[in-house]
């Protein structure tokens, strides 16, 4: 048994040929003031208060969202007029459309989270930066603005329905 | 059944979005935790973790020379993202605790992305859309189920093998604790 000590930390002086396994006494659970063998919990009240937290601020998040979505739109008009830049603007398009379909979901709107996923992959690096593709992604960032406006949380709804089929069949017109 | 007290702990959150980073701030606030502290990239983290070293010369391949206690990390971050901040934690000399639990969170829950995370050392990972509940599950993990650190020419980590499981083909898990290749080390 050694104390594991390492002069400099290197991945390379490290191993010297061997595998070592590091076997540490639990630093964390100690400190969670639960006595040893106890089975614990985090308390439901807690819980339920974070829960209603998140809830709190999902009744705000269309509101900031659809500042996302007038980056978007920003965006997509300098694909229209630059079309030699369009690589340099698909690239952050693609970074806020990665932003929007983690927080879309988290916030209660899973429709957001689909359709900037979409996005997401459409702008992707294989992506092909032609007119008809440029259309494609406005129709994405155009349903995102709906579904925002609306606060349309149900994908199964009537309005979560007709932002998505109207999409797809942009989609297949341009396609 | 008792609750859990993470009145002592620090956890560092790191997330370039605003909107997420006061979310997962309140939550860990509201289950307890002591201190939460946060950072709008990686790049910010690693000067925070830097500076929350604590005086243990020489001794870098120690647990706890860190006063933070978990890192949670968002994955795909602009200039110092996720993953360099994990590689920086597990394998930089400036690091203070290369033991640290960092769990990771993405919206890229597609498995090669899992696998490269897991792969560069991470302990948990939470995918985006995250729920209260997927969060409290990997921080009561991190904090209930430690794995051995396994250090190898070209992996320093949690032990990537979570469970036994059965396998096809020929038995390559040649190595036992009394192999002379392997030197196990404690405390």
């Amino acid at each position: 048994m050694t104390d594991g000590t390492d002069s400099n930390g290197t991945e390379a002086e490290a191993v010297g040929g061997k595998i070592r396994f590091y076997r540490f006494s639990n630093r964390l659970r100690p400190k969670t003031g639960v006595p040893p063998g106890a089975t614990a919990r985090i308390s439901p009240e807690a819980l339920q208060k974070a829960q209603v937290a998140i809830d709190d601020m999902a009744e705000d998040y269309p509101d900031w969202a659809i500042g996302h979505v007038d980056l978007l739109a920003e965006r997509h008009k300098r694909l229209v007029f630059s079309p030699e830049s369009r690589p340099e603007h698909y690239k952050e398009i693609h970074r806020i459309a990665h932003d929007m379909k983690g927080q879309g979901g988290t916030f209660g709107y899973p429709l957001v989270s689909t359709i900037a996923e979409a996005l997401y992959r459409l702008t992707a690096t294989n992506a092909k930066y032609t007119d008809a593709e440029v259309e494609i992604v406005k129709a994405h960032i155009d349903s995102i603005r709906i579904v925002l406006q609306t606060r349309e949380k149900d994908p199964e709804s009537v309005t979560g329905k007709r932002v998505q089929r109207a999409l797809e069949a942009v989609i297949r017109k341009l396609r | 059944m008792a609750d859990y007290n993470f009145r002592s702990f620090r956890i560092l959150v790191v997330d370039d979005s605003a909107s997420i980073r006061q979310l997962v701030h309140s939550t860990l606030d509201i289950i307890g935790v002591g201190h939460v502290e946060v950072a709008a990239h990686g790049g910010e983290a690693v000067e925070m973790i830097k500076k929350s070293a604590k005086p243990l010369s020489n001794r870098l391949m120690q647990p706890g020379g860190s006063s933070f206690d978990i890192i949670m990390t968002n994955m795909d971050m602009p200039t110092v993202d996720g993953m360099m901040l994990l590689r920086w934690i597990r394998r930089h000399e400036e690091s203070p605790d290369r033991f640290l639990p960092v769990i990771m969170v993405s919206s890229y829950a597609d498995p090669a992305k899992v696998r490269d995370a897991r792969d560069a050392g991470m302990t948990e990972f939470v995918a985006k859309p995250f729920t209260i509940s997927s969060i409290c599950s990997r921080l009561i993990s991190a904090i209930e189920r430690p794995r051995q650190f396994v250090q190898t020419s070209g992996y320093f980590g949690p032990d990537r093998r979570r469970r036994d499981l059965p396998y096809d083909g020929d038995n390559r898990r040649f190595l036992a604790d009394d192999s002379p290749e392997v030197e196990i080390i404690s405390d």
